[in-house]
């Protein structure tokens, strides 16, 4: 009972400032919105698909490579500095909130924000004609997976490489575009040359896009998505892990008043 | 309420806290002095358990130290550790369900730490649009917002301007009539003297002197200090010293502990032939006291 009253405070905290700040969440909206609609007309144009074909590909991958991609990672990292920068850090450390509490808070604010991007970008897609042709919990679970996964990204990364607001852009540029280019956001992997394909299977955002994308543009199920999900799945476990850990040392670094 | 035995903390060679021993009693406003590095908020980060000392023990109500124990605490750090965008109602609400507060006893709390703040009518504005004094009493509110049996405030003034530190100091006083237990570290000295019932003075990890005002003074072999400006400081520290006064350097001023009270045109007497510029009597004050037990003297003067 205590761990969830944590949570959800940490939760609402984060989605009262991202409310109130309302310059996140316009981005958040604005960019899932341009990559989809791009993605959307380029593949209808080049691959020649019809609109709902061309918008059930592009849907998926803008939504767990790009759009939850800068909103959950980014957003976790930029959390996290923050805290720090406005030094609250030091404020929860002096409270009894607990590591584990504060972690799941993140995640479940990113959870609302990722669910707001899930509708919006389904919501644009489906006007296109799009639909969502798998199992709707098992496309629930990847991306619930992924914001597990870009949030445990993002506590590393925010605990240990980020000190400084201007720190969280260049690094999510420097880590992220190239894995987002490698894992199929904007180019689908299907064009890929072999050699990069193979260097592809290392990227978990790979695997988040081509679950995803098959679930929910082929109506693929548990069996034929088995590889990427449990890549997936065991790559959310890490993070997690390696998040807790960040997270454990930078309180050992970082609790002084 | 606070018992603090035998505490020892190094950060590598370097020695912090030296066999600090403290104890404050419930209710009391407890003035925790000394110059920077003497080790001040190291004893808070162990009070706050945000630091293992190397030894010794500290207790709460009677429990040591823990994860447990920050409950009983309600901390008011140097800087005000505020979330910016969140309104005062917002904060408290935040910070209150961290400390398991929950529902209508939550709102109670957060309208009655607003009010006794008094920001009641700054509620719902951001804490950014706040002035510099308004967000130091609220932060201050937010140690208060779970009930804490100890309050341990950082330099609450420090910064800040005539009109808030009286506020500030009128905030400390109603703690102290609701019997809540303050630990106040800070560096103006009129601020101890105004509102701690118990002062202890630091210095290289120990408490080198404690006790009232009173007590600290009744330490002293003088209750009077004469201030003089003169351009022969050496002659008149040798007339001072032959008249039986003890001499003291606080800067480039002169100062003499007046063992007897003298009137002032005896004492201009006893220094004829030496140029003055100026000369004064005061009562001993705390800064005086301060400045006796933290300075480095060649030879110690004992009253401490």
């Amino acid at each position: 009972m205590k761990l969830w009253i944590e949570t959800l405070a940490v939760a609402q905290r984060i989605v009262i400032e991202l409310f109130r700040r309302r310059r996140s969440l316009v981005f958040w909206s604005i960019f899932p919105i341009s990559v989809l609609l791009l993605n959307g007309f380029i593949l209808a144009e080049r691959a020649q698909l019809s609109m709902d074909q061309a918008f059930e590909s592009a849907a998926p991958t803008t939504l767990v490579g790009a759009a939850l991609f800068f909103s959950c990672l980014g957003g976790s990292v930029a959390t996290v500095v923050a805290e720090r920068e406005q030094q609250t850090l030091k404020r929860l450390f002096i409270s009894p909130l607990s590591g584990t509490a504060y972690f799941l808070g993140i995640f479940l604010a990113h959870c609302f924000i990722g669910l707001g991007q899930t509708l919006l970008v389904y919501a644009i897609a489906s006007f296109w004609g799009a639909q969502f042709n798998g199992a709707i919990w098992l496309g629930g679970v990847i991306i619930l997976l992924s914001i597990i996964a870009y949030v445990g990204v993002g506590f590393v990364l925010g605990t240990q490489l980020a000190k400084r607001t201007e720190d969280v852009n260049a690094l999510v540029a420097a880590f992220g575009v190239p894995l987002l280019i490698l894992g199929g956001t904007f180019l689908p992997a299907s064009l890929f040359p072999d050699t990069l394909l193979n260097l592809a299977e290392f990227n978990p955002i790979y695997h988040m896009n081509e679950a995803l994308l098959q679930v929910s543009a082929n109506g693929d199920g548990l069996t034929e998505i088995e590889l990427h999900f449990w890549f997936l799945s065991v790559f959310a476990l890490v993070m997690i892990v390696a998040g807790w850990l960040s997270y454990r040392r930078m309180i050992q670094v970082e609790r002084r008043l | 309420m606070l018992h603090i035995e035998n505490l020892c903390k190094s950060y590598g060679n370097r020695p912090v806290l030296q066999n600090l021993s403290l104890h404050i009693a419930p209710g009391d406003v407890y003035a925790l002095l000394g110059p920077n590095g003497a080790g001040k908020t190291t004893t808070i980060n162990i009070i706050c358990n945000l630091l293992k000392p190397d030894r010794g023990s500290v207790r709460i109500n009677g429990l040591p130290v823990s994860e447990q124990t920050k409950r009983l605490i309600g901390i008011a750090p140097q800087e005000n550790l505020l979330y910016k965008v969140l309104s005062c109602q917002e904060n408290l609400r935040f910070f209150g369900q961290l400390y398991g507060l929950r529902g209508r006893l939550l709102e109670q709390r957060v309208q009655q730490c607003l009010e006794a703040v008094n920001l009641l009518d700054r509620s719902k504005s951001p804490v950014e649009t706040l002035s510099g004094g308004m967000q130091r009493r609220m932060n201050i509110a937010v140690a208060l917002v779970h009930q804490p049996k100890l309050v341990v405030m950082d330099e609450p003034t420090t910064g800040l301007d005539i009109e808030a530190r009286y506020e500030i100091w009128e905030l400390i006083r109603q703690l102290q009539r609701q019997g809540i237990t303050v630990l106040l570290t800070t560096h103006l000295l009129d601020e101890a003297e105004r509102l701690a019932t118990c002062i202890g003075i630091l210095k290289q990890g120990q408490i080198a002197a404690e006790g009232s005002l009173a007590t600290l003074r009744q330490q002293l072999p003088a209750q009077e200090v004469l201030l003089v400006q003169s351009p022969e400081p050496e002659k008149a520290i040798e007339r001072g010293r032959a008249q039986g006064f003890i001499p003291r350097r606080y800067g480039s001023d002169l100062a003499f502990w007046l063992p007897e009270h003298l009137e002032l045109k005896d004492i201009i007497e006893r220094f004829d032939g030496i140029e003055l510029e100026s000369i004064g009597r005061h009562p001993v004050r705390l800064e005086h006291i301060y400045l006796e037990v933290t300075q480095d003297r060649e030879c110690s003067s004992g009253f401490f």
